[in-house]
């Protein structure tokens, strides 16, 4: 009891000493730079650590980052494999389609319209038409790589899908030194390339002893669940996925995919109304 | 046939990723572009949840009552209270399994 109440006390004591002394500025002022050096220390010690990793902590940063989301992955690609098979590709066209196209969805609608009979120019600009929404993607992302090399821009560009852009853009923009956080797009592209051409073989040789009722298609949308929904805190950000959710679903009957790029720029645009709604600035 | 509409479509497709830090456009867009670009991740992928789970396929239409659907909305609910990218995909496919064999 004694030992609790006499620091107490004497702290009490101490701060009416401060707050009654005339020098109480000059005793601030000391205090505060007697501070100041253990404050910069400890600030500059986790600015290091917090901001700029070294490029092989960005590389594994973006492993860490993407695997929880290959148990999505992993299922969808075993499921692209069994489909392409079903479609009537062979094991290679199958295997390879993941390294050429390397896009689930676009893979997917390929290899179904492959199958439907489709002429070879309603395939292509299908694909490219779904894919166009990787266009928005570069456009987010080209300020932190736009003076990487060339090599550098090549291998991100082939690598930025779905899932390694939402895993990184993150990190871009957390990161206010972004040095080296295109090692972090390395990794979780990288990451994401592998498990997605090991499931895709996996497929190819379960072939049709895979079950189909067990749906595993529908681990992406659970993933991307996961990605968005911890995201949807504020009204700008609710009303951007609903209005892309709605475009998405009533505009299916729209020629050539174009619901999706639809529904992204419903979606983005709402988010900028309502965000200068509520702050102009 | 297959190989050259593969590869186109692979080409394709590596180029627009690659488009806007190509080089060929050297201006990069104003700061005011901002406001948008932030709702590329969420627009884009809402769009995709939003197909994959508000439609059926078995008829093709919007239905929300379907076993996937329904599981999504779980899965929404597991996300926002535990935030774990596992832990959403695992409840999300365990419900629309047991969902499924429940009917």
């Amino acid at each position: 009891m004694i030992s609790v109440a006499q620091p107490l006390m004497r702290t009490a004591k101490k701060r009416k000493l401060v707050r009654n002394n005339p020098e109480t500025p000059v005793i601030l002022a000391g205090v505060f730079l007697c501070a100041l050096p253990i404050d910069k220390l400890g600030r500059l010690g986790s600015y290091r650590a917090m901001t700029d990793p070294n490029p092989k902590q960005e590389f594994v940063h973006g492993i860490r980052d993407q695997l929880p989301l290959q148990l999505g992955v992993i299922p969808f690609g075993m499921v692209f494999g069994v489909l392409g098979m079903a479609s009537g590709l062979t094991e290679w066209q199958t295997i390879l389609m993941s390294s050429i196209i390397f896009g689930g969805a676009s893979q997917v609608v390929f290899a179904q319209l492959w199958m439907a009979g489709a002429a070879p120019v309603i395939v292509g600009s299908s694909v490219t038409v779904l894919n166009l929404r990787h266009v928005l993607y570069s456009v987010t992302i080209a300020k932190y790589l736009c003076n990487l090399s060339l090599g550098w821009r090549i291998i991100l560009g082939y690598l930025l899908t779905d899932e390694a852009f939402a895993v990184s853009i993150k990190r871009f923009e957390q990161n206010p030194v972004p040095r080296h956080a295109h090692y972090h797009l390395l990794g979780s592209g990288l990451t994401l390339w592998t498990f997605w051409q090991i499931s895709t073989a996996v497929g190819v040789w379960l072939g049709t002893t895979l079950p189909a009722h067990l749906n595993l298609d529908v681990a992406i949308p659970l993933t991307f669940i996961a990605i968005v929904a911890p995201i949807l805190r504020k009204m700008p950000q609710i009303l951007a996925a609903a209005a892309s959710g709605l475009v998405a679903v009533f505009g299916q009957s729209l020629p050539w995919n174009i619901w999706i790029i639809a529904a992204a720029l419903a979606g983005i645009v709402t988010g900028a109304i309502v965000e200068r709604g509520q702050d102009p600035s | 046939m297959i190989w050259v509409v593969m590869i186109t479509t692979g080409i394709m497709t590596f180029l627009m990723r690659f488009s806007m830090f190509s080089g060929l456009i050297n201006k990069p867009l104003p700061a005011s572009f901002d406001r948008y670009l932030r709702y590329v991740p969420i627009a884009v992928l809402s769009a995709i949840i939003a197909a994959s789970v508000v439609i059926d396929p078995a008829t093709n239409a919007p239905n929300i009552g379907t076993d996937r659907a329904l599981a999504a909305i779980i899965a929404v609910i597991v996300a926002l209270v535990t935030k774990s990218v596992l832990s959403t995909i695992a409840i999300g496919l365990s419900v629309l399994w047991v969902l499924q064999n429940l009917v």
